[in-house]
């Protein structure tokens, strides 16, 4: 299986561009096949190869742009992470989509994360995505209920809708947004649906009312009390893995670390 | 290739470029010059210099269009030229963001830590 998936990766990647070569860019992942029986395979194969390509790359964009970036990480899926400071969204992003080496043009996905227990609860995410060096990198910002974040608009147009998105479902606000408003929302709805303290079955439900002929929002009712399971089981789960692994040795300035989750 | 190389790229809304060497040579001569105003160690001038050093040296030496994009290995010349000004526009508005300064502001404690 993963014989016939190389092949289709190499068959259907190298028609099209032509890849870029050069110390400081990815290469097309190729699959070695091992000499050896497989023991495990259910296990997912270490690539160290695309690790260590990716690594290098986020220590390259480390070193150009020490100021905004605060950390790089490699997940073990063999994704690269770029942590950076909220100032720094749109010199970041202006750079992955500009930079002869990294030509991130497209932008896949803007959304938040919302992790009520810190102190900036929010986690903007940004995915993007090279098509000359086929390769995705994650840009990572975190912001607060009040503080507003730097609208990449700008940059990337396909960020318009999904900032409307994160502003209407978590409250961030958006600067130099051309037009933000809600956009999943109905139009005079209070709050944002998508924070952890928002309840699943909301605070308003809408009804047809027959006297005013019109549709009348009241406070929810529901039949039978909210009921929140508790699905752990009581015996421990992952009995190997009780301390937490240490972080690899910081490399360089100490802003690439790549952490094994 | 299925489209005719000289007179279409391929790629919709690219139209083939007439003169690449000298609008190439224009918009390398114009990056290095606005490299010249950031620091010496500055990491992005360095990584900069050295690729559009040796995509300069590539357009001066080669004048067949074909065997260049080979060379250069980035894709039609047209790409190359796009990139170019991409790389010409970035450079610019890196001279006043001063990306390689020391970072601004660490993140508070327990910011990327996770799970949390």
């Amino acid at each position: 299986m993963a014989a016939s998936l190389a092949r289709f990766v190499r068959g259907g990647l190298g028609r099209g561009y032509n890849l870029a070569r050069s110390s400081c860019l990815l290469q097309q992942q190729s699959r070695l096949q091992s000499s050896t029986a497989e023991t495990r395979p259910t296990i997912r194969p270490k690539d160290a190869v695309t690790h260590s390509q990716l690594a290098t790359f986020g220590e390259y964009v480390a070193e150009i742009m020490p100021k905004y970036i605060q950390q790089v990480e490699v997940t073990s899926y063999n994704e690269l992470e770029l942590m950076i400071h909220p100032d720094g969204v749109i010199p970041v992003l202006t750079f992955l989509k500009d930079h002869t080496n990294t030509q991130f043009r497209i932008m896949i996905d803007l959304t938040a994360v919302d992790i009520p227990s810190r102190q900036n609860r929010f986690e903007i995410v940004y995915h993007l995505l090279s098509m000359r060096y086929n390769s995705r990198i994650r840009i990572k910002t975190y912001t607060d209920e009040l503080s507003p974040v730097d609208s990449a608009v700008p940059v990337y147009i396909a960020a318009n809708w999904y900032e409307r998105e994160v502003w209407d479902m978590f409250g961030v606000f958006f600067a130099n947004h051309p037009d933000l408003r809600r956009i999943l929302t109905d139009y005079g709805f209070e709050g944002h649906p998508l924070r952890k303290d928002f309840p699943l079955s909301g605070y308003v439900e809408v009804r047809y009312d027959d006297e005013l002929k019109r549709v009348v929002a009241e406070p929810v009712e529901l039949s039978q009390e909210f009921r929140k399971f508790d699905l752990n089981s009581p015996w421990e789960v992952f009995p190997a893995h009780r301390e937490p692994k240490e972080a690899a040795p910081k490399l360089e300035a100490g802003d690439a670390s790549s952490e094994k989750k | 290739m299925q489209f005719e190389v000289g007179k279409t790229t391929g790629l919709v809304g690219l139209a083939v470029s007439q003169s690449p060497h000298e609008h190439l040579s224009i918009l390398y001569s114009k990056i290095l010059v606005s490299l010249q105003s950031m620091p010496q160690d500055a990491a992005y001038r360095k990584y900069t210099e050295q690729l559009v050093s040796e995509r300069f040296n590539h357009v001066k030496a080669e004048a067949d269009v074909e065997k260049l994009e080979k060379k250069i290995n980035g894709g039609q010349i047209e790409e190359v030229i796009l990139q170019a000004e991409c790389e010409l526009t970035l450079s610019r508005k890196m001279s006043e963001w001063k990306p390689w300064e020391p970072l601004i502001e660490e993140p508070p404690p327990n910011q990327w830590k996770w799970p949390i």
